[in-house]
């Protein structure tokens, strides 16, 4: 079984809480790495600034109809991790990006869990017809999981990514509203047994 | 700076082929890609684009579509007695009666030139940049008269491409049998609408590979080999 985990609307804490996870170089290796201020870096917002901004920079984020920010919660209620959907209505398609900041719970199918959660609401209530990932070769464990969850490959390009001076393959990876419940129920039996 | 694109019909195994071509050689591999890239230009749902390519409309289809509409309509209009040709029917939006003719549906709201026009832009960009592996989507017959690039037909028995199916998509037997020849016959009327060819003629590739007798990672080796002679 994997675990139950919830998506919920991100409080300031949990903001502060993601800040701190990007501080572990652990971690922002596999994220988007650092920047040349040899700050950690995250897509869609930037945690530390909308701290430490206004209402405005809060609105800006998370209220933001083109991007769906969740935090991800475990069944025992602790913060541990954060998931996004990028959206571009015309094309009724969505980037997923997905972090379990919690370091003790990598391969724990704690993000399997979520990226479930973030694709029910993907091709859900918001109707989209396409969600796909970017994944770089550094992170081997997120490919393994989202093809676990059923994307396909639909290219992989070569130096596209940039991280401490060095550029890396990524693969695009895609999934289809026609494709994902039977890839889901899949998935969900392969969990039983 | 080579460019190879590699078709051939569903479970022939093009895509495992061509990630092992991309990775040997070190180029991008272009799958789906080359299909939401061409959205893109278009501004419309990949799927939309998918459908140009894969679109099968069985009769069994359309008339569960109309009868379902049928079935939502009568409730939404609180018909009661007869529920298939109560007075629900007038209440039918003009493309169910479209759909039923095969004559709707959301392929049909890309325009055949809208669509080969973007398909093209995406392939002669990819050209251009050169150093890629294309899998299917008529890249052959776009770039048919470009340089520096190698053109690779598979085919396969119909045995060998539904147990693909069956072991990667974890198909039932009979589900697999069907679903490859749809997609074949859509493949065919694809490239035959298009191009005006049949995909499976060898005149329109450098060389065909017969996966029924060689495997992947053999044919694969063979497509590099002679992608070198290009680069030479």
């Amino acid at each position: 079984m994997f675990p139950e985990v919830t998506l919920t609307a991100p409080t300031r804490e949990d903001i502060r809480r993601m800040a701190d996870w990007l501080d572990d170089p652990d971690v922002s290796a596999v994220w988007y790495g650092v920047g040349d201020d040899g700050k950690p870096l995250h897509t869609g917002y930037a945690p530390e600034a909308v701290l430490a901004g206004g209402s405005d920079d809060w609105g800006r984020a998370f209220n933001d109809a083109n991007r769906v920010i969740f935090s991800v919660y475990s069944r025992d209620g602790e913060h541990i991790g954060e998931g996004q959907l990028t959206v571009e209505w015309p094309l009724l398609e969505a980037r997923a990006d997905l972090l379990i900041g919690r370091k003790d719970l990598w391969h724990h199918h704690y993000g399997t869990s979520a990226l479930i959660g973030l694709l029910d609401h993907a091709f859900g209530p918001q109707g989209l017809h396409r969600v796909w990932v970017d994944v770089p070769e550094y992170n081997e464990p997120g490919l393994q999981m989202v093809r676990q969850v059923g994307f396909v490959v639909e290219g992989h390009l070569r130096k596209t990514h940039p991280k401490n001076n060095e550029w890396f393959d990524s693969s695009v990876l895609g999934l289809l509203s026609e494709e994902y419940p039977r890839r889901r129920a899949r998935l969900m039996e392969t969990a039983v047994t | 700076m080579p460019v190879i694109t590699i078709n051939g019909p569903i479970g022939c195994g093009a895509v495992t082929i061509g990630q092992m071509v991309a990775e040997q050689m070190h180029l991008n591999f272009v799958d789906r890609l080359f299909f939401t890239e061409a959205a893109r230009i278009v501004g419309t749902p990949v799927g939309s684009l998918i459908a140009k390519e894969q679109r099968v409309d069985r009769f069994r289809d359309r008339l569960g579509r109309f009868v379902q509409t049928m079935l939502e309509r009568s409730a939404m209009s609180g018909v009661s007695g007869e529920p298939y040709f109560g007075r629900g029917i007038e209440n039918l939006p003009p493309e169910t009666y479209m759909d039923l003719t095969g004559e709707g549906g959301v392929a049909q709201k890309v325009d055949d030139k809208v669509f080969i026009e973007a398909m093209t832009k995406v392939a002669n960009d990819l050209h251009e940049k050169g150093d890629a592996v294309i899998i299917g989507r008529g890249a052959n017959q776009i770039l048919a008269g470009s340089s520096h690039t190698l053109h690779v037909g598979l085919l396969a028995p119909i045995e060998v491409r539904v147990q693909t199916l069956v072991d990667r998509e974890h198909f039932e037997r009979e589900e697999a049998e069907i679903h490859v020849a749809e997609l074949e016959r859509a493949r065919e009327d694809f490239i035959q609408k298009f191009w005006n060819v049949h995909p499976n003629e060898a005149r329109h590739y450098h060389m065909m590979l017969n996966m029924g007798k060689m495997n992947p990672k053999t044919a694969a080796e063979v497509i590099c080999h002679a992608a070198g002679d290009l680069a030479s």
